[in-house]
């Protein structure tokens, strides 16, 4: 009862304070008359009944420190106050609330973004179930070869560590019927991969094992952004039929906009997911173990494995397996599965970046709040007086404290309103910043935890640069209200080091976030230095594909020499378009850095076979005019011809790196010398691989981008083997979009079914590859700026504060006959000292810290002398140039007026 | 006792102002002077109540439920604040006047134990 009529004080609070007032002035009367009446005069019995009070003010507050409600007015008092000192200097507020809310605005939205990718669990029931399945060929070091349908449905059946289990595959497809064909993203998988997955779709149905056949299923669920591209968001889209790559298939249901398959994608998304049961056309049969044609696996373990007890039951499996099937997996050749869980598999390499803008951007606030703390703490010499009379009447020291506390804190949470509103009002023009394809990046927004998380920071931040200058300030008034009358040299001098302690700190965070980004500039420098084999100005390209019907007997293009014909018909023509200096054709993995590749291992005739390593590369066919094209220059030989057609010797051409492995002393020893895929007991398809007679040699093609080592190449003949994807280039000046009208055009023209997409140009693809990489220096650079910019600021703070609170030492020393050049000097060698042990300190902190940026660098080491010399050098020179302005400034005391000052 | 219940530091202390307090407005309604006066006068100024005492603990015994308050007019017309006590008011009276006998017997036994 009586918290209740606490807490009922606390709405009554005037009428309280108001009430006892009365009360005591009634009682004073009361005292008063009964003193007269008693003799003593008017003025003796007002004096004698209020002493009897003592010290009113400490009694009201005891009294009122009755209720609990005391405690919540105290906060109250505290925030007002704080609210006035804070309007009472605009100016300083001011520049607190921007700094501040830029340091807390940028973590903010860094925060939303590692939350969104790195830290939120997908959004699937169960996702730490979820895996994607490797299979790994250990021999020969190759990763992701793909998996047959009979492994597949051992995994589900036998091995005991799935509860469910699906193929996928991605594939572009054409999309006929409409205006023109189109080329759409298509995503194969198993009956189940819905219901896997636990996903439910907006509208209609998905596809479940009942829909389950042997070749594809004729239901196909489509994805939210294609429906309302295509399809204007019908409502009547159930049922539709639609046709891809020749085949009619009905549209079942719609997925919502939020579902992402998740996993790698060729392109941003999926647009159509279609189920087969991978035993009838259009897959080869019979269906055989050895015949890997499914690229790819996702399954959910059973509940309560965890990944490594699941890992080791399948190597288990695997042993079993390979000992069941002795010759589909040769132990030689090493054959494993691995288990990655998809989050890792679909964020994996940018977590590092994530963490490292984190931290950067934490690094700026930490330097942001020392610089608030010098400053308060230079305001604290003008509060001398205030906090000194408030110590003086019997304030605590620790009410003293909270109350500053509640300044700084204010200031913190005002800051971080202001930011979040910012980051939230900029928020699209922030998202459009971030590289295109960022993984989850759909999936960035607000939630709960970002505002928690802006909450905690701006208090975590009030108290952080707060808590110092309050407990000096107290401690500091403590001493001036005993001392009265001194020069104010004994506390100031306390604050004076400290202020200086918290420069040099500032100068070490600035100097480690410089050095991270120094040297991840200096290796992007390497790697654009890398030669990539070709010349990518000037060179356009265009991707087409041909229908893969399910009925084979509905190919036009079953039979290669009809897809080499075609070929060599549409490069004629374009070869002749206006403006085309020169066009070539190659197969999907010849288009450099665009993701797509197809490795495999090889033997050179007449060579030993190398038992314990199965060498590996990279296989890829282009027409004759690609090396031209692409400016590769030759080494030695001769390129393809249009004699090497399908009824001529099968060729191949080689890079340097296979001529030098295998005919080191001449690369034109190579020439006339043949090698074939596959292993010595080759079993990988029906078709024995054809024998290949080496004609020449290229230079090497840095297909995998700049940073990576990329295995061999082997060149073969378009048109000796032709693809149902190719992918056009053209020499050429001119616009790629009227150029790939007049393409699309000349493609259509000879076969009216046949899309042409991704028109882009090869500098285009190349920015896009580096563009993540270029983000990530972007924004590290710009913070590393403002730290440079915070701690420069800070440093001439502190000087400036620190000389003009010396002046009359100054002004003694001066009309002690010291020369204008000697303050000068002395002003500066403080500075160079305050520099000095901030860039050591900053060092030795850099050293501890650049090691976590390894995975980020190329050909540069996290403890690269030349970076750190680098950026210490720069570093000393702005903040030695921001100390001049203080050091010179210092001269130009008037020793007089300094001495007057007292 | 003199300036014995001048800054109430124990408990004690405390219990002894409020039992006094309580035990004044067992006879009837006064306000806070009043209390002082009649303390003061009944012990022959042995006990002399500090106003920055008091107050604090008229409030205390308020939110405990042992004393209620309402304004009123005083002998020289002045609005006061007068206080009276509860039923609960009336037991904690009856408990702490026990306590206190028991506590002074107590003392005195010992004094008287040669």
């Amino acid at each position: 009862m009586s918290l209740l009529s606490r807490l009922k004080g606390l709405f009554r609070i005037n009428r309280l304070e108001r009430d006892l007032d009365e009360e005591l002035r009634s009682h004073i009367e009361m005292r008063t008359q009964d003193n007269i009446a008693a003799g003593m005069s008017s003025q003796e019995a007002r004096y004698d009944a209020q002493r009897r009070f003592g010290n009113s003010t400490l009694m009201k507050e005891d009294t009122r420190a009755m209720d609990i409600v005391g405690w919540l007015e105290t906060i109250g008092q505290n925030l007002r106050y704080a609210a006035r000192m804070l309007r009472r200097n605009p100016g300083f507020t001011l520049v607190a609330i921007l700094t501040l809310a830029l340091g807390i605005g940028a973590n903010v939205a860094i925060f939303t973004v590692v939350h969104a990718v790195l830290l939120q669990p997908l959004p699937f029931p169960h996702p730490e179930q979820l895996v994607r399945v490797y299979d790994d060929i250990l021999a020969s070091n190759t990763h992701d070869v793909g998996m047959s349908p009979p492994e597949l449905w051992d995994l589900r059946d036998e091995s005991g560590v799935f509860q469910d289990i699906s193929a996928i595959f991605s594939d572009d497809a054409n999309l006929t019927g409409g205006d023109h064909p189109e080329r759409i993203e298509f995503q194969g998988t198993s009956a189940n991969y819905f219901t896997m997955l636990g996903v439910h779709p907006q509208l209609g149905r998905v596809y479940t094992l009942a829909d389950a056949v042997p070749g594809f299923s004729d239901t196909v669920v489509i994805s939210d952004a294609f429906w309302r591209r295509n399809f204007g968001a019908d409502p009547q889209i159930i049922g539709k039929k639609i046709r891809i790559d020749s085949d009619l298939y009905t549209i079942a249901g719609v997925m919502p906009p939020g579902f992402r398959h998740p996993g790698r994608t060729l392109t941003a998304d999926v647009d159509v997911w279609a189920t087969a049961g991978f035993t009838a056309a259009p897959f080869p049969l019979p269906v055989v173990r050895a015949a890997r044609l499914l690229p790819g696996a996702i399954g959910r373990l059973k509940p309560g494995l965890t990944l490594a007890q699941a890992q080791a039951q399948l190597d288990n499996f695997v042993a079993q397996l390979s000992r069941q099937y002795p010759d589909e997996y040769p132990s030689a050749a090493g054959w494993s599965l691995r288990l990655v869980p998809i989050e890792q598999d679909i964020v994996g390499n940018v977590r590092t970046e994530l963490f490292v803008l984190f931290a950067a951007v934490a690094f700026v606030l930490l330097i942001a709040c020392v610089n608030l703390a010098n400053l308060l703490l230079a305001r604290s010499a003008s509060r001398q007086r205030e906090i000194a009379i408030r110590l003086a009447v019997g304030a605590g020291p620790s009410r003293l404290i909270a109350q500053l506390l509640t300044e700084s804190v204010l200031l913190a949470g005002i800051s971080g309103a202001v930011a979040l509103l910012t980051v939230v009002w900029l928020k699209s023009s922030l998202l459009r910043l971030a590289p295109a394809d960022l993984p989850r990046l759909n999936e960035i927004s607000f939630s709960p935890a970002v505002l928690l998380f802006a909450f905690f920071i701006s208090i975590l931040t009030g108290l952080f640069f707060g808590l110092a200058p309050a407990l000096q300030t107290a401690r500091g008034s403590q001493i001036i209200a005993l001392r009265e009358g001194t020069r104010g040299a004994g506390s100031s001098k306390h604050q004076l080091k400290f202020s200086r302690f918290l420069v040099v700190s500032e100068i070490a965070f600035s100097l480690v976030l410089l050095i991270g980004a120094g040297l991840v500039l200096r290796s992007f420098w390497h790697l654009l230095e890398v030669r990539p084999g070709f010349e990518p100005h000037h060179l356009t390209t265009a991707k087409i594909w041909l229908p893969v019907p399910n009925d084979p007997l509905k190919d036009n293009y079953v039979v290669p020499e009809k897809r080499a014909a075609f070929y060599q018909e549409i490069l004629r023509r374009i070869s002749a378009l206006p403006g085309v200096e020169q066009a070539a054709l190659g197969t999907a993995s010849s288009l450099p850095m665009d993701f797509s590749h197809f490795q495999s291992p090889f033997v050179i005739e007449n060579h030993p076979l190398d038992i314990e390593r199965t060498p590996v590369a990279e296989i890829t066919s282009v027409s004759p005019s690609y090396f031209s094209v692409l400016k590769t220059p030759f080494i030695s030989g001769r390129s393809f011809a249009d004699s090497d057609d399908t009824k001529g010797q099968q060729v191949a051409l080689i890079d340097e790196t296979l001529a030098h492995r295998y005919w080191p002393n001449s690369d034109s020893d190579a020439i006339g010398q043949r090698l074939q895929l596959g292993t010595a007991n080759n079993r990988n398809t029906d078709v024995q691989s054809p024998r290949l007679t080496i004609v020449g040699v290229v230079a090497n093609i840095k297909s995998d981008g700049f940073d990576a080592a990329s295995a061999p190449h082997i060149y073969r003949a378009l048109f000796q083997d032709p693809d149902y994807g190719a992918v056009v280039y053209l020499r050429t000046t001119a616009d790629p979009g009227t150029l790939g009208d007049a393409v699309r055009a000349v493609v259509q023209h000879v076969d009216p079914t046949i899309p042409v997409f991704s028109i882009r140009t090869m500098d285009f693809i190349v920015s896009a590859f580096l563009a993540e990489r270029r983000f990530a220096i972007e924004l590290l650079g710009i913070f590393a700026a403002v730290a440079l910019l915070l701690a420069s600021v800070g440093i001439y703070g502190v000087m400036a504060y620190t000389f003009s609170r010396r002046t009359n030492e100054i002004g003694i020393r001066m009309a002690m006959g010291a020369q204008r050049s000697h303050i000068f000097k002395m002003a500066l060698r403080e500075g160079t000292m305050t520099i000095a042990f901030g860039v050591v300190a900053g060092s030795f902190g850099s050293l501890a810290v650049t090691r976590f940026l390894q995975s980020m660098l190329f050909e540069v080491k996290p403890s690269d002398p030349g970076t750190f010399a680098a950026i210490a050098a720069l570093l000393a020179a702005v903040t030695l140039l921001a100390c001049l302005v203080p050091a010179h400034r210092a001269t130009r005391v008037d020793p007089l007026s300094a001495l007057r000052h007292e | 006792m003199g300036e014995l219940l001048a800054k109430p530091k124990s408990d004690v202390l405390q219990g002894t102002l409020a039992l006094l307090v309580l035990k004044t407005l067992a006879r009837g309604e006064m306000h806070g002077y009043g209390i002082t006066l009649h303390i003061q006068r009944v012990s022959s100024d042995a006990l002399r109540v500090e106003e920055g005492s008091l107050y604090p603990a008229l409030h205390r015994m308020e939110q405990d439920g042992w004393i209620s308050a309402e304004w009123g007019t005083s002998e020289n017309n002045r609005r006061a604040r007068y206080y009276r006590l509860t039923a609960a008011g009336r037991k904690e009276l009856a408990e702490e006047e026990k306590n206190w006998t028991r506590l002074t017997q107590g003392v005195a036994s010992v004094l008287e134990f040669v």
